[in-house]
C-alpha cells in the first residue's frame, strides 16, 4: 500500500493530478442534475480516485497495523460521507451523510489523541446541530423536495476550481512534509558505515550511487532549516570521497558529521509527544492563557442567542 | 427737536431691516398668519421718524443749507502700496455714511408714509397665500433698500441699494413663481434694468476716475463745478441717466414694467408704481449740480422723459387690462418727472424750480398713483382676481369705498384743480415752458416739449376716466370667479346660486376694511397734498430749494407766479380728456367701437404697444438666439467627443456587467478559482 | 505513527469537497452544512498540529471553532427561517436582486427533472397536530 515499489514511482505531480481528474469526473457525474447523471460511473470514479490519493498521497511511517487500519477507514469513511452529502439529492439524507462525517471525523480526533473534542464534536455537531438542522428541514419542506435540491450551479467549473486548489495544496504538503523513510534508509547505512569497515567500503566502491541518493534528499528536503549544513556536508563528503583511495579517518569523520545533520533534518519532522492529561491540560490553558477568547466565546453565544430570537420573532405589524 | 438726529436716522432703514430679518426667520413657523405685523410696525415706525426729521429741517435755520451728515462706518478701502508700480487712479475709500436734506427728507416720507399703507392693505390683500410670510419679508426688505437709497451719501453706496431695491423687486414680481408668466416678466425686469445698470456703473467709475478719485456725492460735485462742462461729464451724467432709465422704465427700457405687473398688486403700487420706479428721479434731481453743466445730458433727459410721457400715455389709451393701464400710466408720469428734471437749465443756470416740480409730482404721484393701483387691487381681490376691464362695469354700486378711492386717484392723476397732480403738473408745465422762452439754445425743442406736455395731459385725463368709467359705471358686470374665490367679506357666505342672481348680485363685494382703511387715507392725501405742501403754500419748493444740492450752487428761483394762461390750456386738456371719456363711455358708449374701427391702424398701434416688445425680439433676441444655436452645435461637436471618450470605458463596463448576477454562489466560485490560481502557482513557485 | 501530512490531507479534502457543495449545492441549509463540512476540516488540521507540536493549543482553537459554529448555525438557521417565511422556498437563487440593473435574472432554462419523491421513497413525517392518515376504523354502531 505504500510507494516503496519505486518502478511504480510516479513523479508527485502526477501522482496529485491523476486522483483528482478522477474526483472532478466523480463529482461532475454525481451532482444533482436534470439530465445526464451518470451514478454508476461517477460513485466508480469516485471511488477509484479514493483508493489511489490513499495509494499515493499518504504513507504510513511504520505505524502500527491497528493505528494503520483506523485512520485509513476513518479518513476513507469521512471522504465518502463528504462526497455522499455533497451529491445527495435528499436534504435530509446529506444532513444525515453529515453526521457519517463528524462522526468518523472524531474518530480521527481519537486518533491523534483528543478525547475531549471527540466528545465535544459529538454532542455538539451531530448531537445538536445536525438534528436543529434536521427541523428545520422539516419545517421548510413539508410539501417534498423542491425543485432546486436537482438543479446546481455550475458543477464543472466548481468542482474543476475546488480540486485544482486542493491540487495545490496538496503540492504544497508534500513539499513541506517529504517522504521521511529515503533519509532514514540513509541515516540507517551511514551509521552501520561508521561503525563497520565493510559498509564503508561498500559506500567508498559505490560512491557515485551513495552522492546521487544524498543529492535527492537534499532536494526533497529544501523546506528544512538546516537544509545549508547538510549541503556543507555532501560537499565535504564528495571532496574526500573523490581521490582513488579516501583516508578513512577524514571520510569516517565527514560521516559522523552527515550523520548528526541527517538526525538534525529527521527530527525536524518528527512528533513531540502529547500531555498525558486531556481534558485537564485543555481546561488549564482555557482558563489561563485562553481566557480572554473564552469570555469572548461566551459573550458571542449570548448574542446569537438573542439575534436569533429578535430575528425570527413575529411581532404585529412587523411584516417578515 | 432732534436731540440725537443721528439714531433716528440710522433708525429709519434699521427698522425695516430687522422687520426683514425676524419676518424671514420666524415667519412660516411663529408669526404665521401674523407676519405682517413686523413690518407694518416697522414702516409705521420708520414714517414717524421721518416726519420727525422733516420737522426738525424744516424747523432749522432756514439761511443755512439743510443737510446732515452721519457719519457712519469704513465699508472698505484700498491702498496704493508703495512699492507699486505707478496707477493711474488713486485709492478708493468707501465709508458706509448717511447724509439728509430736504430732496431725502421729502423722499422718506412719500417712501415710509405710503409704504405704511400698503403694508396695512397688503396683511388683508395677501391674507390666506402661502407665501404670506415671505412677502412680508421682502417688503421690509424693500424698505430697507428704498430708504437706504435715498439716504446714502455716496454714489457706490447709493449703487449697492439701488440693486437691493431692484432685487427685490425681482422677488416680488416672482412672488408666484408657479406661473410661468411670472417667472418670465421677473426674468425681463430683472434683465433690462441690469441693462441700465451696467451703464450706471461706469458712469460711477468714470466720476471717480475723473473727479477727485472719491464718490462722495459733494466731492464729485464741487470737482466737477471746478472742472466745468467737457465731453467726460456729459459722458458721465448720460451713463449715470442710463440707470435711471433702466430703474424708472423710460423709453427705450420701458417694456419690463408693464410686464412686472405679474406680482401682487400690493407690490406693484409700492414698488412699481409709487417708490422704486422713482429711484431714476431722485438719482437724476441728486446729481442736478453735475447735469446742470451739461446742457446736451439736459437735454436728452428732456427728451426722453417727454417720448415717454407721450408713448406711455398713447398706449394707456387702448389697454383693456385696469393694472396695465395704470402701468402705462406710471410710465407716462415718470417721463414727466423727467422732463421737469430736464428743463432744469436755462443760460447755464439750474432752475431750482424745475427740479423741485419734478420731485413734487413725485410727491404727489407716489400718493395718487399708490391708491389707483390700491383701489385696483380692491377690485382684483372683489372680483376674483379678474382684471379685465371688459368684464367688469358698474361696481360702483358693489364697491363704494374702491369706487370712490378710485375716483379721487383719477381726478388728481387727471390733473383737476384743486386736487394734487394738477400742482404738481401744471409746474412742470411751467418750467419746461420757461425752458422754452428763456433757454438760448434749444428753445424750439422745448417748446415742442411743452405742446408734448400738454396732448399727454389731455390723453392722461382721457385714459384714466376711460378707466374709471369702464369699471365703475354703466351696467354691472360681475364675472363668475367673484363667486367662486372666497374673499372673506361676512356677506359671502350665502351659496352663489345662479337662480338668485338678482338677490346675490346686489350684495357687497366690498373688500374687508384692513384693505379700505388705507384706502381712505391715501384718498385723502391724493386730494389734498398738492393743496397743502405746494398749491396753496409753495411750501414744498421753497424746502427743497434749501437742499444741499441747490443751495451750494448758483442757482436761481424764480418767482412763483400764478400763470392764467398755463392753468386755463391745463385745464382745458384735462377737463377736454374728461369730458370725452365721459361722452364716449356714459354717454354713448357704442362711439368707443366706432372711433376704434374708424382709426384702425393706430388703434393697433396702440393696442400692441408700439410693438415694443416684437421689435426687441427681433432686433435684439432673434440674434441673440441663433448665437446661442450657433454654440450649442459647436458645444454638441465637442460634447460628442468628449462622449466618445467615455463610451470606450462604459462599453467595457457593459461587457463586465454579467459578472454582477446577483447570484451569492457565483460570486464565491470567482473567488475559489482566484485562489485556487494563487495557490497553484505559489506551489509551483516553492518547488523549483 | 500516521504522519503529520496524511491528517493535513484528509482535512484538505474535506474542505475542499465543503466548498464544492457551497459552490453548487442550491439549497441554503446544504450549503450551510457544507460550511460546517469545511469547517471539520479545518479542525482535523488544528487538531493534528496540536498533535505535531506536542501542545494542547491546537486542539483550543477547534473547540472555539465548535462555539463559533454553534452561533453561526444558531443566526444562520434563523436568518434562512425569515428568508424561507417571505419566498417560501429554501432556493438560494431566489435571492438574486442585487444584480447590475438590466441585468436578466438567472432561470432554469431547462426542463423539470422526473420527480424524485417515488424514487426516494422515505417515510413522510408528518407535521404536528395532524392526524396521519390511516384506515377508518368501523363505527361501533
Amino acid at each position: 500500500m505504500t510507494i516503496a515499489n519505486a518502478n511504480f514511482d510516479l513523479a508527485i505531480p502526477w501522482r496529485v493530478a491523476l486522483p483528482l481528474i478522477l474526483a472532478v469526473m466523480a463529482l461532475y457525474y454525481l451532482l444533482p442534475k436534470p439530465r445526464n447523471r451518470y451514478v454508476v460511473a461517477g460513485s466508480a470514479a469516485g471511488l477509484f480516485a479514493i483508493v489511489l490519493a490513499g495509494v499515493w498521497l499518504t504513507r504510513t511511517d511504520g505505524a502500527p497495523i491497528a493505528e494503520q487500519f483506523l485512520f485509513y477507514a476513518f479518513s476513507g469513511l469521512a471522504i465518502l460521507g463528504g462526497g455522499l452529502m455533497v451529491t445527495q439529492r435528499n436534504p435530509a439524507r446529506a444532513a444525515i451523510s453529515f453526521a457519517l462525517v463528524v462522526l468518523n471525523v472524531c474518530g480521527l480526533f481519537l486518533l491523534q489523541g483528543a478525547p475531549f473534542l471527540m466528545a465535544a464534536t459529538i454532542i455538539i455537531y451531530a448531537g445538536a446541530i445536525i438534528v436543529t438542522f434536521l427541523f428545520v428541514l422539516m419545517l421548510a419542506q413539508q410539501t417534498g423536495f423542491s425543485d432546486a435540491d436537482d438543479r446546481t450551479r455550475e458543477p464543472f467549473l466548481a468542482s474543476f476550481a475546488g480540486f485544482a486548489l486542493l491540487g495545490g495544496t496538496l503540492l504544497v504538503i508534500e513539499h513541506t512534509f517529504p517522504d521521511s523513510r529515503p533519509l532514514a534508509e540513509l541515516i540507517t547505512k551511514i551509521e552501520q558505515a561508521v561503525q563497520d569497515k565493510d559498509e564503508l567500503r561498500a559506500i567508498t566502491e559505490d560512491k557515485q550511487a551513495f552522492v546521487a541518493a544524498l543529492h535527492h534528499e537534499e532536494s526533497r528536503h529544501k523546506g528544512s532549516v538546516n537544509i545549508n549544513k547538510f549541503a556543507d556536508a555532501i560537499t565535504d563528503l564528495e571532496a574526500t570521497l573523490n581521490p582513488q583511495n579516501p583516508n578513512r579517518i577524514q571520510l569516517s569523520r565527514d560521516l559522523s558529521e552527515m550523520l548528526a545533520v541527517g538526525r538534525k533534518i529527521q527530527g525536524e519532522n518528527a512528533a513531540k509527544p502529547l500531555p498525558a492529561a486531556n481534558v485537564a491540560g485543555l481546561g488549564k490553558l482555557l482558563f489561563t492563557d485562553h481566557l480572554l477568547a473564552v469570555e469572548l466565546g461566551g459573550t458571542l453565544l449570548l448574542v446569537a442567542t438573542i439575534g436569533a430570537i429578535a430575528i425570527t420573532s413575529r411581532r404585529a405589524g412587523r411584516k417578515p | 427737536m432732534i436731540d440725537n438726529p443721528n439714531i433716528l436716522v440710522w433708525l429709519i432703514p434699521a427698522l425695516p431691516l430687522v422687520s426683514a430679518v425676524i419676518t424671514a426667520l420666524l415667519g412660516s413657523r411663529v408669526l404665521k398668519s401674523y407676519s405682517h405685523v413686523p413690518t407694518v410696525a416697522a414702516a409705521a415706525g420708520s414714517c414717524v421718524l421721518s416726519v420727525l426729521l422733516l420737522l426738525g429741517l424744516a424747523l432749522l435755520d432756514g439761511q443755512q443749507s439743510l443737510q446732515l451728515k452721519i457719519d457712519g462706518f469704513k465699508w472698505f478701502s484700498t491702498h496704493v502700496l508703495p512699492g507699486d508700480a505707478p496707477l493711474r487712479f488713486g485709492a478708493l475709500d468707501i465709508r458706509f455714511n448717511l447724509q439728509v436734506d430736504s430732496l431725502t427728507a421729502v423722499m422718506l416720507i412719500a417712501i415710509t408714509f405710503v409704504g405704511t399703507f400698503i403694508a396695512v392693505f397688503s396683511s388683508g390683500y395677501m391674507h390666506g397665500d402661502p407665501g404670506y410670510p415671505r412677502f412680508f419679508a421682502i417688503m421690509s426688505l424693500f424698505l430697507f433698500s428704498m430708504t437706504g437709497l435715498v439716504l446714502a451719501d455716496n454714489f457706490l453706496v447709493l449703487y449697492a441699494f439701488w440693486e437691493g431695491v431692484g432685487l427685490c423687486s425681482y422677488l416680488l414680481v416672482v412672488f408666484w413663481f408657479q406661473k410661468p408668466s411670472a417667472a418670465a416678466a421677473a426674468r425681463k425686469a430683472f434683465l433690462v434694468t441690469r441693462l441700465g445698470d451696467a451703464g450706471m456703473i461706469l458712469g460711477i467709475m468714470l466720476l471717480w476716475a475723473r473727479f477727485g478719485n472719491s464718490l462722495d456725492f459733494d466731492t464729485v460735485f464741487g470737482q466737477a463745478a471746478l472742472a466745468g462742462e467737457s465731453s467726460v461729464l456729459t459722458l458721465a451724467c448720460l451713463l449715470l441717466f442710463c440707470g435711471a432709465v433702466g430703474k424708472s422704465a423710460q423709453f427705450p427700457l420701458h417694456v419690463w414694467l408693464p410686464d412686472a405687473m405679474e406680482g401682487p398688486t400690493p407690490a406693484s403700487a409700492l414698488i412699481h408704481a409709487a417708490t422704486m420706479v422713482t429711484a431714476g428721479v431722485y438719482l437724476v434731481a441728486r446729481c442736478s449740480r453735475l447735469f446742470a453743466l451739461s446742457p446736451t445730458a439736459q437735454l436728452v433727459v428732456a427728451c426722453i422723459g417727454g417720448v415717454t410721457a407721450l408713448l406711455g400715455a398713447l398706449i394707456a389709451l387702448t389697454q383693456t387690462d385696469l393694472k396695465r393701464v395704470l402701468a402705462y400710466s406710471t410710465i407716462s408720469q415718470l417721463g414727466y418727472m423727467f422732463l421737469g428734471l430736464g428743463a432744469g437749465l436755462i443760460k447755464d443756470k439750474l432752475i431750482v424750480f424745475a427740479v423741485a416740480a419734478a420731485i413734487f409730482h413725485l410727491f404727489t404721484h407716489a400718493f395718487f398713483k399708490a391708491l389707483l393701483f390700491l383701489s385696483a387691487g380692491s377690485v382684483m381681490h372683489g372680483m376674483g382676481h379678474v382684471i379685465d376691464m371688459r368684464r367688469l362695469g358698474g361696481l360702483r354700486k358693489v364697491m363704494p369705498i374702491t369706487h370712490w378711492s378710485f375716483l379721487c386717484g383719477a381726478v388728481a392723476l387727471a390733473g383737476l384743480i384743486p386736487f394734487s397732480g394738477f400742482w404738481s403738473k401744471d409746474e412742470i408745465l411751467e418750467a419746461v415752458l420757461q425752458a422754452g422762452e428763456h433757454s438760448d439754445a434749444h428753445n424750439t425743442v422745448y417748446l415742442v416739449l411743452f405742446a408734448t406736455a400738454l396732448i399727454t395731459a389731455a390723453l392722461t385725463a382721457f385714459y384714466t376716466f376711460r378707466a374709471y368709467f369702464k369699471t365703475f359705471w354703466g351696467e354691472l358686470r360681475i364675472p363668475d370667479e367673484a363667486y367662486h374665490h372666497g374673499h372673506s367679506t361676512p356677506h359671502d357666505h350665502a351659496e352663489p346660486n345662479d337662480h338668485q342672481a338678482n338677490d346675490d348680485r346686489q350684495k357687497s363685494f366690498e373688500s374687508p376694511s384692513s384693505m379700505t382703511l388705507p384706502l381712505v387715507v391715501l384718498a385723502i392725501g391724493a386730494l389734498f397734498v398738492g393743496l397743502i405742501f405746494e398749491g396753496a403754500t409753495h411750501w414744498m419748493g421753497d424746502f427743497l430749494a434749501k437742499s444741499a444740492v441747490f443751495v451750494q450752487f448758483h442757482g436761481y428761483t424764480p418767482e412763483h407766479g400764478f400763470d392764467w394762461l398755463m392753468f386755463g390750456l391745463s385745464m382745458l386738456c384735462a377737463a377736454g380728456g374728461v369730458g370725452l371719456a365721459a361722452w364716449m363711455y356714459l354717454v354713448k358708449p357704442g362711439i368707443a367701437d366706432t372711433v376704434a374701427s374708424a382709426l384702425k391702424p393706430a388703434y393697433n398701434l396702440s393696442l400692441n404697444r408700439f410693438w415694443f416688445d416684437e421689435i426687441y425680439a427681433l432686433l435684439i433676441v432673434a440674434p441673440l438666439t441663433l448665437f446661442a444655436t450657433v454654440c450649442r452645435l459647436f458645444d454638441s461637436i465637442v460634447d460628442g467627443i468628449v462622449d466618445l471618450v467615455g463610451l470606450l470605458p462604459r462599453q467595457l463596463a457593459r461587457g463586465l456587467q454579467p459578472i454582477q448576477n446577483g447570484l451569492v454562489q457565483f460570486y464565491a466560485l470567482v473567488t475559489v478559482v482566484f485562489v485556487a490560481a494563487f495557490v497553484i502557482v505559489f506551489a509551483l513557485w516553492i518547488r523549483q | 505513527m500516521i504522519p503529520l501530512s496524511n491528517y493535513l490531507i484528509v482535512g484538505a479534502i474535506l474542505f475542499v469537497l465543503g466548498m464544492i457543495g457551497f459552490l453548487t449545492r442550491r439549497n441554503l441549509i446544504l450549503m450551510f452544512l457544507s460550511a460546517e463540512m469545511m469547517l471539520q476540516g479545518v479542525a482535523i488540521n488544528l487538531v493534528a498540529f496540536s498533535r505535531h507540536h506536542g501542545n494542547l493549543h491546537g486542539q483550543v482553537f477547534t473547540l472555539f471553532i465548535i462555539t463559533v459554529a454553534a452561533c453561526e448555525s444558531a443566526i444562520a438557521l434563523a436568518l434562512i427561517l425569515m428568508l424561507y417565511r417571505q419566498r417560501q422556498s429554501l432556493d438560494v437563487s431566489l435571492w438574486q436582486d442585487l444584480r447590475e440593473p438590466g441585468q436578466e435574472p438567472a432561470l432554469d432554462l431547462d426542463e423539470p427533472p422526473p420527480s424524485i419523491e417515488e424514487k426516494l421513497a422515505d417515510p413522510k413525517l408528518i407535521p404536528a397536530g395532524i392526524e396521519p392518515a390511516r384506515p377508518r376504523e368501523d363505527s361501533y354502531d
